[in-house]
């Protein structure tokens, strides 16, 4: 008999369902995965599967024949691997199944399901889960399928929506708006004024992003020798600050202080001797570093604190819309692969009943043609034919029912399709 | 055959605005390539009108108002879509698309029947007098579409709102650097246009100037794009230069239909 379509099934936790403190102890590493990997499949019950670990989740992702087991022997892999009694996780698990299971790792690589929607981390995390699962040779025909749809429907989310085009923190917020302004950051120079945390951040982020030079200045010298160290950058004496200001197209303030570093005078006279090209200022300090008037200058950008701030809730909304878009792809891909992973079931019994009527229809065929030597080939190919059509005929509904029957149930198991292949002598050896 | 090629032209012209702009009204995502790929089409079919009746009349087809603004159309979106090729500066069809549309609306409301040229017009200067002359009023265009892009990001960029425009904006740079290389391609082509059309006018009329408003504000655009031109060179930039320029191309806009609606031989003869 052929074997019934098998489950889709995950076991996890994450931010939402369990606290760190769980969180951090089911957590599998580098060390521990792959092992641990092994002994999950080591079963007749779970005989593939992946495990998915990072900071903000732990899923097991497999593949049974019997669901009732495989959540039990995953609950105890789980509490034996780590050494933690059930009781202290089994709260916070979510066990998914056959199409919630496929919804839920699509989310899940196309970062809908993260703590901040759209990082772009999450869908490396399950190619990296992917690939060592398929180099320990613990995934099946259906679970390899299952990724590869999942990493196409993360690309797809990706591709159709901005869902991770905004910036979402400050010094990434800093750096978009860069780009706005600038075409390209190699050739341009930042000056970070102060030792502030933020600027620090915003300077990192700049150079990520390949920034040309770093200038620093501090009130305290040494300080800024001690900064320009750590960026790779040139130290400018506090003093010569506006006379550095020319070759500056970013300046960042991240100073203590409560006067104004920089007013619309002298920012004016290095726009003259820049020949106007533009510039754009972030002030990270509280109270704030540069003049607001900066701003009305020509050619002169300038975002404070909160101006940041409200360009990263006007980014978190846009994710928010983007990922609405994104369910919908979501919704339609679980649809698609349902359609291909539900038609298994049946496959092998439409298979079966074809091959037998076909192998009848040949049998018969051959037998009447034999005591019909004189046949022209005509009327021999017309018989072929006839008999053939007959057959499909015959079929067509049979046929079309166990492919609908596939489609529309769920979890398996409506149509019985161990009677079916009684009736129709599918499983008996060669009769005859 | 012109006329059917010239209709489907417009259809592409309006389809890629759409692509362009819909964007802008709507949270739809449109794929990246869909508009610069109709503008293409609109491209192609208008350059293959173009092709039609030139061949049909003998002569490159730029003899009268129909035509020549045919062929401006033409080919301010063959250069954009030059520009879309090397830069990243997909948007400028965002802006080049609906002029290509209305212009090419235009060019049927001016619509002419093929005619024997005027023998006034059969000569060697013709095509290379209004040749020049198209194809700095296209890059012109070019340098006024992305000093329009300008101003919108520069605006969105300074009152720190705007963020729900769709739509990515080239940066700033990169927008100021395509208006000041339009701008120095822009001026010896309309130099050039002006000096074949000066010694045209010496070859028919034994005269290398006449004093027609035409002219005058031919003039006047020269002047005002010299202006801008060293302005820009002693490093003007930015915000005003984009302003000018857009004021500028008007001015150039205003003479160039001047061919048609100005009275002077330039119209009379031209038609």
């Amino acid at each position: 008999m052929a074997n019934p379509r098998p489950h889709l099934f995950v076991l996890g936790l994450n931010h939402r369902s369990a606290p760190v403190e769980v969180r951090e102890r089911l957590a599998f590493n580098n060390g521990t995965l792959e092992p641990a990997l092994r002994r999950l499949v080591d079963s007749e019950v779970v005989r593939e599967g992946t495990i998915i670990s990072t900071c903000n989740r732990v899923e097991i992702v497999t593949c049974t024949p019997d669901l009732a087991i495989a959540n039990e022997q995953v609950r105890t892999f789980l509490a034996n691997e780590q050494r933690i009694a059930r009781p202290l996780f089994e709260d916070h698990l979510y066990s998914l199944v056959g199409k919630d299971a496929v919804r839920h790792l699509f989310r899940v690589a196309a970062s809908l399901d993260s703590l901040v929607v759209g990082e772009p981390q999450i869908l490396g995390q399950v190619k990296d889960a992917y690939t060592v699962a398929s180099s320990l040779g613990t995934l099946g025909e259906v679970l390899h399928r299952f990724f590869h749809k999942t990493f196409a429907v993360a690309k797809r989310v990706r591709s159709e929506t901005q869902i991770a085009a905004r910036a979402v923190s400050v010094s990434s917020a800093a750096v978009e708006l860069a780009r706005r302004i600038f075409d390209r950051l190699g050739d341009k120079t930042a000056m970070v004024i102060g030792a502030g945390e933020m600027g620090e951040l915003a300077v990192r982020h700049l150079q990520n992003h390949g920034i040309g030079n770093i200038l620093v200045t501090n009130r305290t010298y040494s300080r800024a020798v001690e900064l320009a160290r750590e960026f790779n950058g040139t130290v400018v004496p506090f003093e010569q600050l506006h006379k550095q200001l020319r070759l500056t197209d970013i300046v960042i303030g991240s100073a203590g202080g409560n006067d104004y570093l920089l007013r619309p005078e002298a920012v004016e006279e290095a726009l003259r001797e820049r020949r106007r090209r533009p510039m754009f200022f972030i002030d990270l300090g509280v109270p704030r570093n540069f003049d607001p008037h900066l701003n009305d200058l020509d050619n002169v950008f300038l975002y404070d604190i909160d101006d940041l701030q409200q360009v990263i809730e006007e980014n978190k909304d846009e994710r928010e819309r983007e990922a609405k878009k994104a369910e919908a792809i979501v919704a339609e891909e679980v649809e698609t692969f349902w359609h291909w992973f539900s038609g298994l079931e049946v496959t092998p019994t439409i298979v079966a009943l074809r091959e037998r009527a076909e192998t009848i229809r040949r049998r018969e065929l051959a037998k009447t043609l034999a005591s019909l030597k004189d046949l022209p080939p005509h009327a021999q190919k017309a018989m072929d034919t006839l008999s053939a059509a007959m057959m499909n005929k015959l079929l067509h509904p049979q046929i079309a029912y166990l492919k609908n029957v596939g489609r529309s149930n769920e979890a398996g198991g409506t149509v019985d399709l161990a009677t079916l292949r009684r009736i129709f002598g599918l499983d008996e050896e060669n009769d005859e | 055959m012109e006329v059917v090629l010239l209709k489907i032209a417009l259809l592409f012209y309006l389809l890629s605005t759409g692509a362009f702009l819909l964007p802008l009204l709507s949270t739809r995502a449109v794929p990246r390539a869909i508009g610069p790929g109709l503008l293409l089409a609109a491209f192609l079919s208008h350059a293959g009108a173009i092709a039609v009746r030139s061949l049909a009349v003998g002569y490159i087809a730029v003899t009268n108002s129909h035509e020549a603004v045919s062929f401006f159309a033409c080919l301010i979106a063959g250069l954009c879509l030059l520009v879309q090729m090397r830069t990243s500066l997909t948007l400028l069809g965002a802006v080049v698309s609906p002029i290509g549309f209305i212009m090419t609306l235009g060019a049927f409301v001016f619509y002419t029947q093929v005619r024997d040229l005027p023998p006034i017009l059969q000569s060697a200067w013709m095509p290379i007098h209004v040749t020049f002359a198209l194809l700095g009023n296209a890059v012109f265009g070019l340098a006024f579409s992305a000093s329009l892009l300008y101003l919108v990001q520069e605006k969105q960029l300074k009152s720190k709102k705007g963020r729900s425009l769709f739509l990515r904006l080239p940066s700033l740079e990169t927008l100021d650097e395509l208006n000041y290389r339009s701008l120095s391609w822009g001026f010896p082509l309309l130099t050039l246009g002006i000096l074949t059309g000066a010694a045209w006018a010496e070859y028919a009329w034994g005269q290398f100037w006449v004093w027609e408003p035409r002219l005058l504000l031919s003039v006047l655009t020269w002047v005002l794009y010299a202006f801008l031109l060293h302005y820009r060179t002693a490093g003007w930039r930015g915000r005003r230069a984009a302003a000018l320029t857009i004021v500028c191309f008007a001015v150039l806009f205003i003479s160039f239909l001047g061919v048609r609606f100005l009275p002077g031989r330039h119209g009379g003869q031209f038609g």
